[in-house]
C-alpha cells in the first residue's frame, strides 16, 4: 500500500506525466468540443496562452514589468499578414519573419529599457505599445490603418507523407496547429527556466545588484528575456491574423497588454503553468458567462478581483492549497510525519 | 342540483379544450417561430448602440407577436459582439451553434460586421445590417449580407452633391477621424465635390485621442472663405469641433458663414449638447422624427408609450430590421434560404427610416433612408426633404 502511494506520488510529481496529460488533453479537446463556437474559443485560448507565457517569461522570471506585449503581438500579426497579402510570401516564411521581427522589436525596446526598473520600465514599455499602435493606425499606406485588412487566408493546407491533407480551414486542425505551437513554446520556455538561464533570470529578478556582483551580465540577460518573450507574442499575432481573417489596429490597443497581464497575475506569475491556466480561464469565463446577459462583464470583473484579493499567488497558489490538502489525506502521510 | 354537474362538465371540458389548444399552440408556436439572432455591441465604448438597438427590436417584437405574421411568431437571441472583430467572431459562432437562427441582424461597427459576414455566409444564414457604412460590406457583395443603410460612397456622394447643388457650396474643408469610416467618407466627399467643380481648401484628419480642436479651428479660420465643413467623427469629438469652430467665428453658430455638415453617426441630442454652436448645422440622419408618414407617427407614438422617451435613429433602424424580416415572412419566407431569397426580392418596402430595395450586391439603393436636417436657433430641426 505504501509502495503504491509512493509510486503514485512519484507519478504525480513527474513533469513528463503532466506533459503527456497536457498533450492528450490538447488532442481530445476538438473531439470533446465539436461545435465551431467552442473550437473557436479553443483557438483563442491557445493564442492567449502564447501571449501569457511570453509575458510571464519577461515579467515572472526576469522581473521586467513589460506592458508592451500588445505591441509585439501586433507586430507579429501585421508583419506576417503584410508579407502574405502584399508580397505573396508563403505563410510559413511570413510566420518566421513575424516571429523574428517581434523578437527584434523586443530587443530594441529592452536596449532602451535595461536601465529602467519597475514603474519606469512599465511606462517605457507602455509608451512603446502606444507608439506601435499609432504607427499601425497612421501608416495607412503600409498597414491600411483603420481601414483594416480583410480576407486574410488561414495557413495553407499541409501535406505530410502518408497522411491525408491537413486543411487549416477546419477549426479542429487550426486548433491543433495553434495549440501545438503553444505547447512547443511552453516546452521551450520550460527548458529555459529549468536551465541555468532560468536561475540567472530569477537571480536578476530577486536582486539585480547581487546578481551583477556574481558576474551576471544583467543587461544582456534582460535583452534575451525580452527577445524570447516578444517572439512568442509575435507567433501568437501571426496565428491571430490567419485565424480571425481581419486585422485592425484596435485589436492591439494597449488595453490588450493589461488583459495579458491579468492572465499572468490571475494564473500565477513566476510559474509557467499559472499563466496557461490564467489565459484559459480569462478566455473561457466571459464566454461561459454569456448566458447571464448584461451582468456578464460585472461577474467577470468581480471574479478576477476576488482571485487577486484572496489568492495573490493566483490559481497556482489555489492549486497548491488543494494539492496539499489531498496529500494530507493520503495514507502514507501520517506514518511519514 | 342539475346545474352543478353541467357547469362542472362545461368547466372541465373548457379546461381540457384550453390545455389541448394550449398544447397545439405550443407545438404551433414551437414549429412556427422565426428565430432572429442579434449581434450587437453591448459592452465597451459602442455599448450605447446595442442598448438602443435592443429597445427598437423589443418594440417591433411586441407589435409583431400580438398576432404573428403568416402564422409565425418572432423571437430574438442577443449576443454581445462588442464592436470588434474577435468578439464578433466568437459571438456569431455561439449564436449559430447554440441558437441556430433563421436570420441574423447587427452589427453597428464595420470592422465587426466584416468579421461576421463570412461566418454567416458559411452557415448560409441571411444577415441584415443597418448601421455599418464601409463600402467593403457590399462591394463586391456577399449573397447572405443585406444592408439597409446607404454605404459610405452613397452617403458621401449624396452629401457632396447636395452641398454643391442645394447649399451652393463651392469651397470645403474636410474634417475626419482617422478611422475606416472617417477616411472613406471624407475621400468620397472630396472626389465628388471636386468633380462637380468645388474646391477642397484643407484636408484634416485626426486621431481619436485628440481632445483640443482650437488649433484646427484657427487653421480653418485662416484658409479663406469656406462654404461647408463636412465633419466625420463620433459625438465626443464632434461636440468639441463644433464648439471650437463657433468660437473661432468660422461657422454660423459663431457668427461666421460656414455650414458644418454632419454624418449619420451623430446621436440624437447632439444639438442640445452643442448648444448655440450648432446653429445652421446640416446633418444627415437615418430617421426623421418630423416625417408625416403613418408608419413613422405610429412608431414614435408606440415608442413613447413603451419607453417614455423619444426614439433615435438607432431605435428606428433596429426596428426596421425586424419589420423588414417580418415583411419577408409575410411574403412567404419561412427559413434561412427563403428569407434570403425574400430579402433579395424586396421591392417597395417602406419602413420607419425609409424604403428598401436591394441591388445585386444586396445594398439598399433607396436614398430616402437618409434625411437632411438643419439645426434652427431653438436647436430644433428643420427637415430639408432633399431625398
Amino acid at each position: 500500500m505504501q509502495r503504491q502511494t509512493t509510486v503514485m506520488r512519484a507519478v504525480l510529481n513527474s513533469r513528463l506525466f503532466w506533459l503527456i496529460v497536457a498533450a492528450v488533453a490538447i488532442g481530445l479537446m476538438p473531439i470533446i468540443f465539436t461545435d465551431s463556437y467552442w473550437r473557436t474559443n479553443l483557438i483563442v485560448c491557445a493564442i492567449n496562452v502564447m501571449l501569457a507565457i511570453g509575458l510571464d517569461f519577461i515579467l515572472g522570471y526576469a522581473g521586467q514589468l513589460n506592458l508592451g506585449q500588445s505591441a509585439f503581438y501586433g507586430i507579429g500579426a501585421y508583419v506576417s499578414t503584410l508579407l502574405i497579402m502584399k508580397l505573396g510570401v508563403p505563410f510559413w516564411i511570413a510566420f518566421g519573419c513575424g516571429v523574428l521581427l517581434s523578437g527584434i522589436a523586443g530587443m530594441l525596446l529592452s536596449l532602451f529599457a535595461v536601465r529602467l526598473r519597475g514603474h519606469y520600465l512599465a511606462i517605457a514599455s507602455l509608451g512603446f505599445a502606444v507608439i506601435t499602435y499609432q504607427i499601425l493606425v497612421n501608416w495607412i499606406s503600409l498597414t491600411q490603418g483603420p481601414l483594416g485588412i480583410y480576407a486574410i487566408p488561414p495557413p495553407p493546407a499541409l501535406q505530410l507523407p502518408g497522411l491525408p491533407i491537413i486543411d487549416f480551414k477546419n477549426l479542429a486542425n487550426l486548433f491543433y496547429l495553434t495549440a501545438g505551437f503553444a505547447f512547443l513554446a511552453y516546452l521551450l520556455l520550460d527548458q529555459l527556466v529549468r536551465s541555468p538561464i532560468g536561475e540567472t533570470l530569477t537571480a536578476i529578478r530577486e536582486d539585480e545588484v547581487s546578481a551583477a556582483s556574481l558576474g551576471i551580465n544583467c543587461q544582456a540577460w534582460k535583452v534575451f528575456a525580452f527577445a524570447v518573450g516578444s517572439s512568442v507574442a509575435g507567433a501568437a499575432g501571426c496565428f491571430y491574423a490567419s485565424f480571425v481573417g481581419t486585422l485592425v489596429p484596435d485589436a492591439f490597443f494597449i488595453t490588450e497588454s493589461f488583459t495579458i497581464l491579468a492572465m499572468v497575475i490571475v494564473g500565477g506569475m513566476g510559474t509557467l503553468i499559472g499563466p496557461v491556466w490564467g489565459a484559459i480561464l480569462l478566455t473561457v469565463l466571459p464566454e461561459l458567462l454569456r448566458g447571464v446577459g448584461d451582468l456578464r462583464l460585472i461577474i467577470y470583473g468581480v471574479a478576477v478581483t476576488l482571485v487577486v484579493l484572496f489568492m495573490p499567488g493566483g490559481m497556482v497558489q489555489a492549486a497548491r492549497f488543494i494539492a496539499a490538502y489531498f496529500r494530507s489525506l493520503l495514507p502514507g502521510r501520517g506514518a511519514g510525519a | 342540483m342539475t346545474i352543478k354537474p353541467t357547469i362542472r362538465h362545461f368547466t372541465g371540458a373548457a379546461i381540457a379544450a384550453m390545455i389541448v389548444a394550449g398544447s397545439v399552440n405550443a407545438v404551433f408556436a414551437a414549429d412556427k417561430t422565426i428565430k432572429i439572432g442579434a449581434l450587437l455591441p453591448m459592452s465597451g465604448p459602442g455599448s450605447y448602440f446595442g442598448a438602443q438597438d435592443k429597445q427598437g427590436i423589443e418594440l417591433a417584437l411586441e407589435q409583431l407577436n400580438k398576432s404573428g405574421v403568416n402564422g409565425f411568431k418572432f423571437e430574438v437571441q442577443y449576443e454581445d459582439s462588442a464592436c470588434s472583430p474577435l468578439p464578433a467572431t466568437q459571438a456569431a459562432k455561439r449564436l449559430l451553434e447554440q441558437y441556430k437562427p433563421d436570420v441574423a441582424i447587427g452589427e453597428e461597427c464595420s470592422d465587426a460586421t466584416l468579421a461576421i459576414m463570412p461566418i454567416m455566409e458559411q452557415a448560409k444564414v441571411p444577415f441584415v445590417n443597418a448601421g455599418s457604412s464601409s463600402i467593403k460590406i457590399t462591394e463586391p457583395g456577399n449573397p447572405w449580407t443585406f444592408r439597409i443603410m446607404p454605404n459610405e460612397v452613397m452617403q458621401g456622394v449624396d452629401i457632396a452633391t447636395n452641398a454643391y447643388k442645394k447649399l451652393n457650396a463651392r469651397t470645403a474643408v474636410l474634417l475626419y477621424e482617422n478611422t475606416n469610416a472617417g477616411i472613406g467618407n471624407a475621400k468620397v466627399f472630396s472626389e465628388t465635390f471636386t468633380k462637380l467643380g468645388g474646391k477642397i481648401l484643407a484636408d484634416i484628419g485626426f486621431g481619436r485621442d485628440v481632445n483640443d480642436f482650437t488649433s484646427i479651428a484657427t487653421r480653418i479660420a485662416g484658409v479663406g472663405k469656406v462654404d461647408v465643413i463636412p465633419t466625420y467623427t463620433l459625438e465626443g469629438q464632434g461636440l468639441k469641433i463644433t464648439q471650437a469652430l463657433a468660437q473661432a467665428g468660422v461657422t454660423k453658430g459663431g457668427g461666421g458663414q460656414s455650414i458644418q455638415l454632419g454624418t449619420i453617426w451623430l446621436p440624437f441630442g447632439f444639438e442640445q449638447k452643442a448648444g448655440k454652436a450648432a446653429l445652421g448645422y446640416v446633418r444627415i440622419v437615418q430617421f426623421d422624427p418630423t416625417d408625416k408618414r403613418e408608419i413613422v407617427r405610429g412608431f414614435i407614438q408606440a415608442f413613447k408609450a413603451k419607453y417614455n422617451q423619444d426614439p433615435t435613429h438607432l431605435h428606428a433602424h433596429a426596428y426596421d430590421q425586424i419589420i423588414l424580416i417580418a415583411d419577408v415572412v409575410r411574403r412567404g419566407a419561412k427559413d434561412a434560404q427563403s428569407i434570403r431569397d425574400g430579402l433579395a426580392a424586396t421591392k417597395g418596402f417602406s419602413g420607419v427610416t425609409g424604403s428598401v430595395e436591394f441591388d445585386k450586391t444586396n445594398q439598399n439603393i433607396k436614398m430616402d433612408t437618409i434625411h437632411y436636417m438643419e439645426t434652427l436657433p431653438d436647436l430644433s430641426w428643420k427637415a430639408h426633404g432633399w431625398n
